[in-house]
């Protein structure tokens, strides 16, 4: 389970990756650490640069919302100390996007986990220094308090209130985005649900979990695209 | 030897600087300092928990159908309102018959909000440039916000015509009433003075300008074919805001870095930051209350970005002091 992932799609950025979920594509390039403008340059640390472009037409301010989202949770998974007076350049071209008419808020919330995604797929392809691995779910509650993990296009057009988080592989909340109509207990249990679901994205897929709960949500997907990604990475040794 | 002894001048050269001194060369410590005493104090003298005391005038610009000057701290923000009709023969792609009346308002972007932060009400933002990344997110956020809060009822903006049977119509030509025009609403939002948490300031505007809208009485004349106000403002009406959707922004100050062990790392939740704080402080959090009534469940939005310190703990505190400023801003802003 999990959404179909490709690494390394771009043979001119640094890094590169395509993530397909049941809603979104989204083709992410990276290129860094490199030369920065002098006017966007921090003494101390990398400068982080999102680009967002949609499926179609030309941004506006909603990718530049998105964009200063997207760059917060980047901020604080990257080691921006470690490369100081560069530039982490990051676009994210959505490719294919839900075909069903929905609210705004919806739309713009149900985007995010995917652009979070893709970002860090391609942070991990371009072999950038990381703090943490951050996972991003995106979670709809329908009128009857019905909670559903990766939702799809129709639960969502019906939804009450749609969330996107992203944990880090301790479970610490990186980003939030809720919008709808909810209360603070619908977002803590929505808030369990994420964080569990996060946490089995990377985690150590030993038999008996696997038994106990083989369900969808609990499968170790980004863990295996980094340990396939690894494993790719020193083949040359075997070879040799 | 220092200056002081080669001229012989009494006094001792000072051993610490003063406050503004210290806040300059290294904010991050000035107010670590100040955060890590027996009772954190922030360096504008609130507690992490204060906000600032708002205050609100309505109707100060008179030519605009609504406005108001929200004033939070150093934060000065003034929204106007001017009200456009658009003819529903104008809309190149009406919306379906489907499209339900609440979702009409976005459909047809009937609310346009635009903040301008370049008019020299702060250093980081040169008066006249275009408006930047903060500026145009912002709009959009406030733009997000109207739509999803269903703040505006749609028949407040609609302008109706019943047509009139005609003498030779069977029995299935019935009185039909049909919407012949909209009003679109610019909200214009002005940041005259910004000293941190613009978002909070230009919501509330926006409400205050809302609330304080009054639109003249349009009809459809038929035989003009045209859209007629009346000048008198005995017929206007004003505009019905339900709910009052308040927003509070949470700043988070933490001695984290990457270059220490996490649990060494102190944190603190700081309620309406100021820009000295905004600076500082990479984690924040936005969260919107509703009106709680039958079929609202108080939460409109939370919006955390940029750190890992908000969990469910904190969270739970920063929605019950949201409440809490809820109550604070109903008593100036009334509604709701």
């Amino acid at each position: 389970m999990g959404p179909d992932i490709s690494h390394h799609p771009l043979a001119g950025a640094d890094g590169s990756a395509t993530i397909s979920s049941n809603l979104y594509s989204v083709l992410a390039a990276v290129n860094g650490p490199i030369e920065v403008q002098r006017r966007d340059e921090l003494p101390e640390e990398a400068a982080i640069e999102v680009n967002i472009r949609p499926a179609s037409g030309v941004g506006g301010p909603r990718e530049r919302w998105l964009e200063s989202v997207v760059t917060a949770v980047l901020r604080s998974v990257l080691l921006v100390h470690m490369h100081p007076r560069t530039l982490i350049q990051v676009t994210l071209q959505l490719t294919t996007g839900p075909t069903l008419k929905l609210k705004n808020a919806t739309r713009d919330i149900s985007v995010l986990p995917s652009l979070v995604n893709a970002a860090f797929l391609a942070l991990v392809d371009g072999g950038l220094p990381l703090q943490s691995t951050v996972t991003a779910v995106l979670l709809a509650v329908s009128g009857e308090e019905v909670i559903s993990i990766d939702p799809a296009e129709k639960e969502l057009a019906g939804c009450k209130s749609v969330h996107a988080l992203a944990y880090t592989q301790h479970g610490d909340l990186l980003l939030n985005e809720s919008a709808g109509n909810f209360n603070l207990e619908v977002w803590e249990e929505v808030a369990d649900r994420a964080e569990k679901a996060c946490v089995a994205a990377v985690a150590l897929a030993s038999e008996d979990d696997e038994m106990a709960n083989g369900t969808a949500e609990a499968a170790p997907w980004l863990r295996r695209e980094l340990e396939e990604k690894a494993r790719d990475a020193v083949a040359w040794r075997d070879h040799t | 030897m220092g200056p002081d002894m080669a001229n012989g001048a009494p006094t001792a050269p000072g051993l610490s600087f003063p406050r503004e001194t210290f806040a300059k060369l290294t904010p991050g410590p000035f107010l670590h300092a100040h955060l890590k005493q027996q009772e954190p104090t922030r360096a504008n003298g609130r507690s992490p928990e204060d906000f600032r005391k708002p205050t609100v005038n309505i109707g100060s610009l008179t030519h605009s159908n609504g406005s108001a000057v929200v004033r939070v701290g150093d934060t000065a923000i003034v929204c106007g309102v001017r009200a456009e009709i658009l003819l529903a023969s104008d809309i190149p792609h009406p919306p379906r018959d489907d499209v339900e009346d609440d979702d009409m308002i976005e459909e047809l972007g009937l609310l346009v909000p635009n903040i301008e932060l370049s008019t020299g009400c702060s250093p980081a933002h040169l008066p006249g440039n275009a408006p930047g990344t903060l500026a145009q997110s912002l709009s959009y956020r406030i733009l997000s916000l109207l739509n999803a809060s269903n703040l505006v009822s749609p028949s407040d903006l609609s302008i109706r015509y019943t047509k009139p049977q005609t003498e030779d119509g069977g029995p299935s030509e019935e009185a039909r009433e049909v919407t012949k025009a909209y009003w679109t609403l610019y909200i214009d939002i002005l940041c005259i003075a910004l000293d941190g948490n613009t978002f909070d300031a230009a919501w509330a505007a926006v409400i205050a300008a809302l609330q304080s809208t009054v639109l003249p009485k349009a009809w459809w004349d038929a035989d003009r074919e045209a859209i007629l106000c009346s000048p008198l403002t005995a017929e206007a009406h004003r505009m019905q805001l339900s709910g009052l959707p308040i927003a509070s922004t949470f700043a988070v100050f933490s001695t984290a870095s990457p270059l220490k062990r996490l649990e060494e790392a102190d944190s603190w939740v700081l309620a309406d930051p100021d820009s000295f704080e905004e600076e500082l402080c990479k984690e924040n959090l936005t969260v919107v209350m509703g009106t709680k009534h039958a079929g609202n469940d108080g939460l409109l939005r939370l919006e955390k970005t940029g750190g890992s310190v908000i969990g469910k703990v904190a969270m739970q505190r920063c929605v019950r002091m949201a409440e809490d400023r809820w109550r604070e801003w109903k008593g100036v802003l009334g509604g709701g």
